[in-house]
Order: C-alpha cells, then structure tokens, then sequence
C-alpha cells in the first residue's frame, strides 16, 4: 500500500513539472529586404584598382566608392535613417533591413545626409548606425562639420605618352547641405532571393559619371571637388551627374 | 578509523589551498568620453576590475621576455605616451626591428593593430611580441611556466579568469583588458572639438577654452583647410585619425610593402595603417620607419617632401607639387595646432603607471 502512494506521488509530481514546462514555440521567420548597387563601366561590372578607359582616352581607376542614402521611406513608412555604401569593404549592399517588401511599392530617401542628421554629433550615434564616426570614416568632414555624401577617389592617367604611370589623383567629394539631393524610385519591381528575403537591385553607371552626354567630366582639368565655394560648379555637376547614374538594374 | 582518515585528508587538501581566493568578476566602469563613440568590447573578454588589473600587472612583466629585462612597457613607455623614442626598438638579443613601435593610445577603437594592420584584434596583436625572436624573444610555453610559477600571478589569474592554468589567451585577455582602459580624451584640442561641435563644456573646460590663443586655433583651421595644410583627411573626430591605411607619398620607391605584404595586393603596396595624432608632440620619431626625429621634419614632409607613386593616396591631393606648400609661418601654426594635442593627464595618469 505505501509503495503505491509513493508511486501515485511520484507520478502526480513529474506530472505537474512536466506540464508546467513552457511549449515550444516556433520560430518565426522574418521579412528582410535588401538593396544593393552593382557599380558598372561601359556595361561591365565595375572592380576597384582595375584600369578603364574615359572617352577621352585617360586611363583611370578607381580607389574609393562610397555613397550616404538617408530617411529611405515611403509616403510616410520609414525603411531605414540611415546606409552607407562603401564599395570595397562591403561590395554591393547598400541595406539589409528586416522589413516587408510589400510596404515599399516605392522609396523615397536623400542621396547624402539629411539635414536633420547632417549636423549632429557623430559620436552620438547609436554603434551599429552608419552614421556613428566609427563607421562613417572618412565619411565624416571635421571641418564642416558634417558628412561627405558622395566620395570617388581614383587615379588617372591623362598624358598620352605611352607610360601608364596614373599618377594623377582626381577626388570628388560632395557634401554640405546645399548638395543634398533626393532620391525617388516608383514602382519598385522586388526580387524574391528566398522565403523572406525581397531585393531591390540598382547600378550606378561610373562611366556615366564621368563621360555624362550632357555634361561630362575631364579628369585632366576637373579633378578636385569638396563642395567648397570655388568648387560650386564642378561639385553641381558631379552630383547630378552621380545621381543620374543611380539607377534600377 | 575511517572518520579520523577522512578528516585527516580533508585537513590537508583544505590547508593546501593556496590562499583564500574567490572567481567573483566585477565589471570595470569604463568611463567613455561624451565627445567619444562607444567602445565596441570583445563578447569573450569583457573589462572586470580583475582583468584590468592583472593586465596592468602583465604590461609591465619583464618575465614575459626571455632573458627578464624586457615587458611590454619597454617599447610603449610611459614617458613617450606608451611608444618608443628610438627610431626602432631594440629586442633582448640587442636586433632592430624594422618598424617604429606605435603609440598605445585609445586602442579600443581600433579594428586592426600594428603599422600594417595584420593583427585584427587587439588580442591577437598581443600575440606577437613576445615570441618573436627580434623582441621578446620567448617562446609562450616558457612564458606561461614563469608566471605559473608565482603564486600571486596563480592568484592574479584565478581571480580574473576563474583558473589558475594560466595559458597565453588569457595573457593576452588580461592585457588587452589593460590597453583599452587608456583612453586619452583631455587635451586642449578636446575641448576645441567639443566647443565646435556645440557640445556642452564643464567650467574647467571652459577655462581651458579661454585659454586656447589666436594661434592655436588658426593652427586648427590650417589643420582643417582644403587648401592649407590639409590634414583632416586622414586625422580627424575625436580620435584623430580614421581608419585605413594609406601611403603617404614617403617614397618614390617603395621597400617596406607595408599593407601590401599582408593583403598581396599590389594595390596596397607602401600603405600604412593611420596613426591617431594624439599626444603627437610626445611620441616620435614619427612615421612606420621612424625616419623624422622632430614634428617640424613631418611638417616640411608634408609641405614640400611628398613623392608621388603608384599607390599614393588620392587624398594627398597636392602630390604632384611636392607637398601643400605651407610657408614658415603656416608651419609654425599648424605646429602649434598639433601642441594642442597632448594630454598629459594619460601619460600621468596613475591608473596606467608600473604598479610594481
């Protein structure tokens, strides 16, 4: 008789603690969305430290790819404050955000730091934030003070004599308020890269940059653009021209 | 019989124990700069009191060389802001190295360690000195054997990591612990950063502000200048540099491949790893060669010295002219500038001196 009521308890105890254990739950899979940037040349992927050729015949290539897009939205939803894109060190990503595509029909965003970001202390932002001076690099002017928006660093050979030395530096780097421009992308066509990962791809057009149609850059004599005033011309020009050449793939 | 045995044997393993020893890890209170971006910390090696302070032990441990003369400190003195005021250090078997030995200034910001950035962390950085036979000079095992032997570093050790089987991971640990505890944040220049950027100032630091002169800050807006001296490129923010690695336009020809030997990549052929301009008044020579004994030799460098060559970097935008050109009186200023950078406070600090 005592060895069945010690067996009952027994039995009614592992009950109750087994009973009482939490059920497991299962995951549940997040929606991601994606934008990258393919840099092209002349309809060819673009690689850094490669040697391509300008209209004009110069020998160029390029060291350095970054590009600030901030308050991507649409109509009001934010997407992301902030993505910085640095071609080199983390090739075609521009955002990897958990987010549902379908949201975002189509985007609206700042090429560059908005103004409302632009000024802030850079410490301050959070550590994972592009914007935080760990992050942003170089991407950070002192003298501002705020952010480069755009910045493409190469070297360039512009004499035609027969020696491919490129010694010659061209740097553009766009920043300031007065160059912020906005961006707008409708009817975004995403591309399903798994169960809940949605991707918007775009190219930027490097040799559009440079040998734009309507208003093209000659590396021998425009080389040199940080948004100073006596720059104004030449960083106008490579703005529009960058912009232009950001485009759906 | 049985119980006296027992209590007998118990006696001696308890009358054994080297002290009264406890694994009770407290978090070290890091106070991080409000004009400062916070610290990203290992996951596997957070700052405790104990670490820190085994590390600073460790720091200074002429044990960790072969031959009992040399610790960390030798090379990254106190004097010099935690680097060496010779060209290259000198080993314990009396061989040059071939690289000047870099400040240990705010390292935990840092992503990438020695001039040509092959060490990713900082523990990992740590690794290298002491085997190698042109500094240290002593193989790890041989290491981990002296300071086993000490009963306070058993202790030291316990007390951080929880054992007492010391190997060179936690010697690393505990050092690196030590290495981001420095934080140099207040020198002048702090203050002219944080007046700038419209951060709020402490009385003591608005005296200080007051006592920043006319040349000073034209020093700093030479500093800035796209078309002065045009530093800010490769150092600005807080910590005065930015991370990459750049060829600064030394040599027309190159010797030390510097990044390059790292990666393989003829691209980063004659790249260095920036250095932070903190306390730079106090750390030379300058350069990954140690090539310039003054401030004004780095100066006249970037004035009129800079070789062009196929890696030099873009930013060095005036290097087809030499250099940015500055006058006698620009070079004056901007080197006042760069006075403002020392803190004296860290070289002093207490917290980082010899604890022996």
């Amino acid at each position: 008789m005592r060895n069945s009521i010690n067996f009952f308890l027994f039995c009614l105890v592992s009950f109750l603690f087994f009973s009482c254990k939490d059920k497991p739950v299962p995951p549940v899979d997040k929606d991601y969305v994606d934008i990258t940037v393919q840099p092209i040349y002349n309809g060819q992927n673009l690689l850094m430290d490669s040697i391509y050729v300008t209209q004009e015949g110069y020998k160029i290539k390029i060291t350095d790819l970054k590009f600030y897009v901030t308050s991507l939205q649409n109509g009001g939803t934010n997407l992301s404050q902030a993505s910085l894109f640095d071609y080199r060190e983390t090739g075609t990503t521009l955002l990897h955000q958990e987010a549902d595509y379908l949201k975002f029909g189509s985007l609206q965003g700042i090429l560059g730091v908005d103004t409302t970001l632009n000024h802030d202390d850079p410490s301050a932002f959070p550590t994972a934030s592009p914007l935080n001076i760990s992050n942003a690099g170089t991407m950070h002017w002192g003298w501002n003070p705020g952010y480069i928006f755009i910045s493409i660093e190469g070297k360039a050979d512009t004499l035609f004599d027969g020696i491919d030395n490129l010694d010659h530096n061209f740097s553009f780097h766009i920043g300031t308020d007065l160059y912020l421009q906005s961006l707008s992308f409708s009817s975004i066509s995403w591309q399903q890269i798994s169960a809940h990962q949605h991707t918007f791809a775009l190219k930027l057009d490097v040799y559009n940059i440079f040998c734009n149609p309507i208003q093209a850059i000659d590396l021998r004599l425009e080389y040199l653009a940080h948004s100073s005033g006596s720059q104004a011309a030449l960083t106008q020009k490579f703005g529009h021209n960058f912009k232009s050449s950001l485009t759906p793939y | 019989m049985k119980y006296c045995l027992f209590f007998f044997g118990a006696f001696i393993l308890f009358s054994c124990n080297k002290d009264n020893v406890h694994y009770d890890p407290r978090p070290y209170a890091l106070e991080i700069p409000s004009h400062f971006p916070q610290m990203v910390m290992p996951i596997d090696n957070p700052l405790t009191d104990e670490g820190v302070e085994l590390g600073r032990y460790l720091f200074y441990e002429k044990k960790l060389s072969g031959d009992n003369t040399m610790s960390c400190a030798t090379c990254h003195s106190p004097q010099n802001s935690f680097s060496d005021s010779n060209k290259f250090s000198v080993g314990i078997d009396g061989i040059q190295g071939t690289r000047q030995s870099m400040a240990l200034i705010n390292l935990g910001w840092d992503d990438y360690f020695f001039w040509d950035g092959r060490a990713s962390s900082l523990e990992n950085q740590i690794l290298g000195p002491i085997p190698n036979p042109i500094e240290m000079h002593q193989s790890w095992k041989d290491a981990v054997s002296k300071l086993s032997a000490d009963m306070t570093y058993r202790n030291r050790f316990f007390r951080a990591f929880g054992t007492s089987n010391i190997d060179s991971t936690q010697v690393a640990k505990a050092i690196a612990q030590f290495l981001r505890t420095m934080v140099s944040s207040n020198s002048k220049y702090d203050v002219m950063y944080k007046y700038i950027n419209g951060q709020s100032l402490s009385s003591n630091e608005s005296q200080i502000l007051a006592t920043v002169d006319a040349e000073e800050w034209a020093g700093y807006d030479l500093f800035k200048s796209l078309n002065g001296a045009d530093c800010f490129h490769c150092h600005n923010g807080p910590l005065m540099r930015v991370k990459k690695f750049s060829n600064n336009g030394l040599d027309a020809v190159i010797t030390d491949l510097g990044r390059g030997g790292v990666t393989g990549n003829s691209n980063d052929i004659g790249k260095f790893k920036v250095p932070t301009l903190r306390n730079i008044a106090l750390t030379g020579p300058y350069m990954h060669d140690g090539r310039f004994a003054s401030l004004d030799e780095v100066i006249e460098q970037y004035s009129t010295g800079v070789h062009p060559s196929l890696t030099i970097d873009p930013l060095i935008e005036y290097a087809n002219q030499g250099g940015v050109q500055l006058d006698a009186q620009e070079k004056l200023l901007l080197k006042k500038f760069l006075m403002t950078l020392t803190d004296l406070e860290f070289v002093n600090n207490p917290k980082f001196k010899d604890p022996n």
